[in-house]
């Protein structure tokens, strides 16, 4: 059974992208035949992260509107097997995409693919409900802020209402989060939300917790998913959040502040004091 | 579920009532707890999952001539076979004081409140054939949602988001956390009122129209507990029960 998974927000530059394109590597690097679609019409950002913009001829648009079939405009990807990228259309033309073609297009992947992962672009409209329609599998990217958690909350209320499960009353889409840009030590600080307040609004389970990451923006620019980047943190959250999605039991890391030696000795001095 | 002889009937201390909400209606006919328990236990041995976790309403409609009992008993023996109690209907004043003292709302019928008033000796005959007396929701309700419970009360047995809405013309009860907003009473009902468990984080709550705004209630002292939200004249009062 092909599973359809949307990767969405609400709020933009959370982390969708990105997490679109380390999902689909290390789903692929694990044996599954993975499609990658670029859902943000306009902006084309994922070829980019995918380092494969260069080999860019046809794309979503291009299939929907027949001028090209699915075959010619998906992308086999340079290393990784069973991998292929369709990517979004820079025409300006947001109405291009329609739900009878979309619909489609999945169903012609759901023939030979095992997983297909949606790029959702950013916003509560039809571009994003689009990326969401036919998912069986949603993973919500949120930032640990209050803008940012509020608007994951506003697209959990659109998944449950719709989507083609909740409009046919089948098993609702199942729901996943991710906590993306987290840094321990603003948490402390007091300047980002803490896991457990953001976890505690939005009550739905957690699928991993990317840290920020200088490895991101060294990722993006050489064209290869930070997941490729198996010494960085942000890589091994990633491969961490996959096996959790395929069912492993993995502990979460990167979610406590590391423990400078200098203040656990401070630590240690004061509760002498005492 | 109900039994239909008359022998069964003068035996048995409970009904099982189907109903037009989405939950159970447990009719109690006599105030016999051990018997209660092992009996619920038989009837829920034969469909342990049509029950488990199924939200009841306590009937006392036909105990009412009879004394308070032990709520709190109660609950817990419903708990013990798996059946959620949120609330009670029918019964006396005594028993619906004691209810709520333990944490059982009434969920009376706009309607049927109104009649009462009028003529409150003759009552309880329509009351079966009432279509709907409370709008159940047992999902959360997320932030940009609005939930409106037209005609009737308002049970939420979920978390209510910042930016949410709940709007009842009867009262409201919520079991999860209330960050959103909830306005019982919107045509004006003003013997509305609101039940929740904590009210922390709750951005506005209305009783008929009046209001208090997330500043009003955060200078308030109860926020935790059992919370009831009730008009006052003009003004809101929220008091910890
Ligand atoms: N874990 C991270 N650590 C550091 N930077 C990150 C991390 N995740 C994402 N970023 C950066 O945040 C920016 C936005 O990321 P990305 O494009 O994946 O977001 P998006 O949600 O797809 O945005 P849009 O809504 O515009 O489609 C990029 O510059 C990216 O490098
Ligand atoms: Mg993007």
């Amino acid at each position: 059974m092909t599973k359809i998974i949307v990767i969405t927000s609400g709020k933009g530059g959370v982390g969708k992208t990105t997490t679109s394109a380390s999902f689909a590597v290390g789903l692929a690097k694990k044996g599954y035949k993975t499609a990658v679609i670029d859902f943000d019409i306009g902006l084309r950002n994922l070829d980019l992260i995918m380092g494969c913009e260069r080999r860019v001829v046809y794309d979503f648009v291009n299939v929907i509107r027949k001028e090209a079939n699915l075959n010619q405009a998906l992308i086999r990807d340079k290393h990784i097997k069973d991998l292929f990228i369709l990517p979004a259309s820079q025409t300006r033309d947001k109405e291009a995409l329609t739900i009878e073609g979309v619909g489609l297009i999945l169903a012609e992947l759901n023939k030979t693919f095992d997983y297909i992962v949606c790029d959702s672009p950013a916003g509560i409209e039809r571009g994003a409900q689009l990326a969401m329609y036919f998912a069986d599998s949603a993973i919500v990217v949120t930032n640990p802020e209050v803008s940012s958690v509020r608007d994951s909350d506003r697209m959990l209320g659109l998944l449950t209402s719709k989507t083609k499960r909740a409009e046919e009353g089948r098993d609702p889409i199942e729901e996943h989060l991710l906590l993306t840009r987290y840094s321990p030590k603003r948490v402390t600080r007091g300047e980002m939300l803490s896991l457990s307040d953001v976890n505690e609004i939005l009550a739905i389970p957690l699928l991993g917790v990317i840290p920020e990451s200088p490895a991101v923006l060294r990722a993006s620019n050489s064209g290869e998913p930070v997941i490729l980047a198996e010494e960085s943190d942000a890589g091994q959250a990633y491969a961490d959040a996959i096996g959790r999605f395929l069912g492993e039991e993995i502990p979460h890391r990167f979610i406590a502040e590391k423990n400078h030696w200098l203040k656990r000795l401070l630590r240690f001095k004061e509760k002498e004091a005492i | 579920m109900t039994v239909s002889t008359l022998n069964a009937e003068q035996l048995s201390c409970f009904h099982f009532k189907a109903s037009f909400s989405p939950c159970m209606i447990l009719q109690l006919t006599r105030i016999d707890f051990d018997a209660l328990e092992q009996q619920l236990k038989q009837t829920i041995a034969k469909a342990p999952n049509l029950f488990m976790g199924s939200p009841v309403v306590v009937d006392l409609e036909k105990i009412k001539t009879q004394g308070v009992l032990n709520f709190i008993k109660l609950k817990h023996i419903l708990m013990s076979v798996g059946l959620v109690p949120i609330g009670v209907r029918g019964g006396n004043k005594e028993q619906h004081e004691a209810a709520i003292i333990d944490g059982l709302p009434i969920l009376t019928n706009q309607k049927l409140t109104v009649n009462e008033k009028e003529q409150p000796a003759v009552h309880n005959t329509h009351k079966e054939s009432t279509p709907t007396f409370a709008k159940f929701v047992t999902t959360p309700i997320r932030s940009g949602m609005q939930i409106y419970a037209k005609g009737c009360d308002l049970i939420v047995a979920a978390a209510v988001s910042p930016g949410a809405e709940l709007l009842a013309d009867g009262s409201i009860h919520i079991y999860g956390p209330l960050r959103g907003r909830a306005l019982a009473g919107v045509q004006g009902n003003t013997d509305a009122r609101i039940f929740c468990r904590t009210l922390e984080n709750a951005e506005l709550v209305s009783i008929a129209g009046y209001y208090l705004t997330k500043e009003d209630i955060q200078t308030n002292e109860a926020k935790d507990g059992t919370i009831q939200i009730y008009l006052d004249n003009t003004r809101v009062r929220i008091l910890s029960l």
